[in-house]
């Protein structure tokens, strides 16, 4: 039965499923380094992004210019280019080299991934959450002021806590945008999930069952994230949402009418 | 402290004045509420009333004056630019939390139901423990009539609700005076009523309040004191039952027959 399988998919199938039933497992390792340099980097980028949003939505032109130009320079070059000055670029400093961190770090293509790629998302969350608080009502401001908040617990438990749940529709296009520009880690010999379709097609000529498995699995994480996504937004932004819309009542006695 | 603060006014404010650039919204204004005062401001829009209210917690710095909280004053310095402002933001802050204040846009916490909106600032501010915070709060809902909707977001409810709600956030601080800034102006007429009987309630219970408003029966029939503001100065201030039947000012005369058809 199995045998007669693998004959009419090999004799059939215009792609070669044989081939990359048996390369499989090599997929799902790239699809896991994928993720993990994904992630990694989100929650690097995402931490770093806090302080840097706060900074330019202030108004101290000592801090603020600096992250201005940060964000300009990581938001206006590819994340290609960002990633090949780092791995390529950075060796050719002598006294970087000399560094402790050249060893260990500075001279791996997966920590040169991790750095670009946090950096890069970092730029981004950061004028992503900078227009959440900057869009903050003023009015729930002042009634935190009125109330004896610091301006720190006011950024702590009012305009923070309000700015991160306006910001989660549109930092799950980030999340996603990170996960497509992750591909960037296999052009610098890093086997994740297109890195495995590159290798499929290197070894046997057959680009097709490469890169359509690494695209159908792209497909299903973001597929997954977008899910994960929404489920959120209902937990987290059901204060913007009317009661009735968050209690769906079944509507049977209408469905069963129409029968 | 708290013995010397008892003959002390419950909030005393002193010759304040407030420019917006080169226009002067507040040109001197003084006015002292005791405990149990309700005190009405009135007056034509553009008169800086809301402004005066506002200087008083320090949400617009004013240019000069002084505040008093219950006999603690609100240290102001002029800074090197030339700036009038506060010396000691902390004491700010302090004051601030004896001060409750209500919006005429209400401005509740969005991301925060209803009850969250209320033990926010006892538990982060002042401190109190998270179970007596809600207890309390429990209370104060219960009294402002919409403790059944203790677990609902401010979009989920009325603007007469979100008042009530804004009105316990304000007395969950349990502050020496309540600042009313229109609360009722937002409002659909057949929402007004409600919001309005809170506070006669918190006026019959010898709450101290400052209410900037429209609401021409409240002044009369609630305050003890009306004080009528006319491009930032006082026109005329008194008993209200005495100011609406005789009043001295030609302005506020007109004033009255413009507002009470």
């Amino acid at each position: 039965m199995g045998d007669s399988i693998v004959q009419f998919l090999e004799t059939w199938s215009p792609i070669d499923i044989v081939l990359i039933a048996q390369n499989f497992d090599r997929f799902l390792w790239g699809a896991l380094t994928t993720l993990e340099l994904t992630i990694i980097s989100l929650v690097v980028g995402g931490i770093l992004s806090i302080p840097l949003a706060i900074i330019r939505a202030g108004n101290n032109p000592f801090l603020n210019a600096p992250v201005w130009a940060f964000t300009y320079l990581f938001r206006g070059t590819p994340l290609l280019v960002q990633t090949y000055l780092i791995y390529y670029g950075l060796g050719q400093f002598e006294w970087i080299r000399e560094t402790f961190l050249w060893g260990p770090v500075l001279s791996q293509a997966w920590y040169c991934a991790l750095i670009a790629f946090s950096l890069n998302t970092a730029a981004y969350t950061t004028e992503l959450l900078r227009g959440s608080i900057v869009n903050t009502s003023q009015g729930e401001v002042e009634a935190a002021k009125a109330c004896g908040f610091s301006s720190w617990m006011r950024m702590r438990r009012i305009v923070l806590p309000s700015a991160f749940r306006r910001a989660l529709p549109a930092y799950s296009n980030e999340v996603i945008f990170m996960l497509h520009g992750s591909v960037v880690a296999s052009t610098i010999t890093i086997q994740d999930l297109l890195g495995v379709g590159r290798w499929l097609n290197g070894r046997y000529y057959l680009a097709y069952e490469g890169f359509i498995t690494a695209a159908v699995l792209y497909f299903i994480i973001v597929l997954a994230v977008s899910r994960g996504f929404r489920f959120w937004e209902k937990h987290w932004l059901q204060h913007l949402y009317p009661r009735e819309a968050l209690e769906v009542k079944p509507t049977k006695g209408a469905a069963s009418f129409r029968i | 402290m708290s013995e010397a603060s008892a003959d002390h006014a419950a909030l005393e404010v002193v010759d304040l004045h407030k420019s917006f650039g080169d226009v002067e919204v507040i040109r001197g204004v003084s006015m002292s509420a005791h405990k149990g005062d309700v005190i009405s401001i009135l007056g034509a829009s553009g008169s800086g009333k809301s402004t005066f209210l506002r200087c008083i917690n320090l949400l617009e710095i004013p240019n000069a004056g002084d505040v008093f909280v219950a006999g603690e004053k609100i240290l102001m310095h002029t800074s090197k630019s030339g700036r009038y402002e506060p010396e000691d933001i902390h004491q700010v802050e302090r004051l601030r939390a004896r001060l409750g204040m209500v919006f005429q846009s209400f401005n509740l916490w969005s991301h925060m139901t209803v009850i969250e909106n209320v033990i926010e600032a006892p538990v982060h501010v002042l401190k109190i423990p998270k179970a007596e915070a809600i207890e309390q709060a429990e209370v104060l809902l219960n009294k402002v009539g919409i403790l059944e909707r203790k677990d609902y977001y401010p979009a989920q409810l009325s603007g007469g609700q979100m008042q009530r709600v804004a009105i316990a956030r304000g007395l969950a601080m349990n502050p020496e005076v309540m600042l009313f800034d229109e609360p009722t102006s937002a409002l659909d007429p057949e929402l007004v009523g409600e919001v309005l009987k809170v506070m006669r309630d918190l006026a019959e219970e010898g709450r101290t309040m400052l209410v900037v408003t429209h609401e021409m029966g409240f002044a009369r029939d609630v305050s003890s004191e009306v004080v009528f503001l006319h491009e930032g100065r006082v026109e005329e201030q008194g008993e209200p039952t005495q100011m609406f039947k005789n009043p001295n000012s030609d302005r506020f005369r007109k004033f009255l027959s413009r507002t009470m058809q």
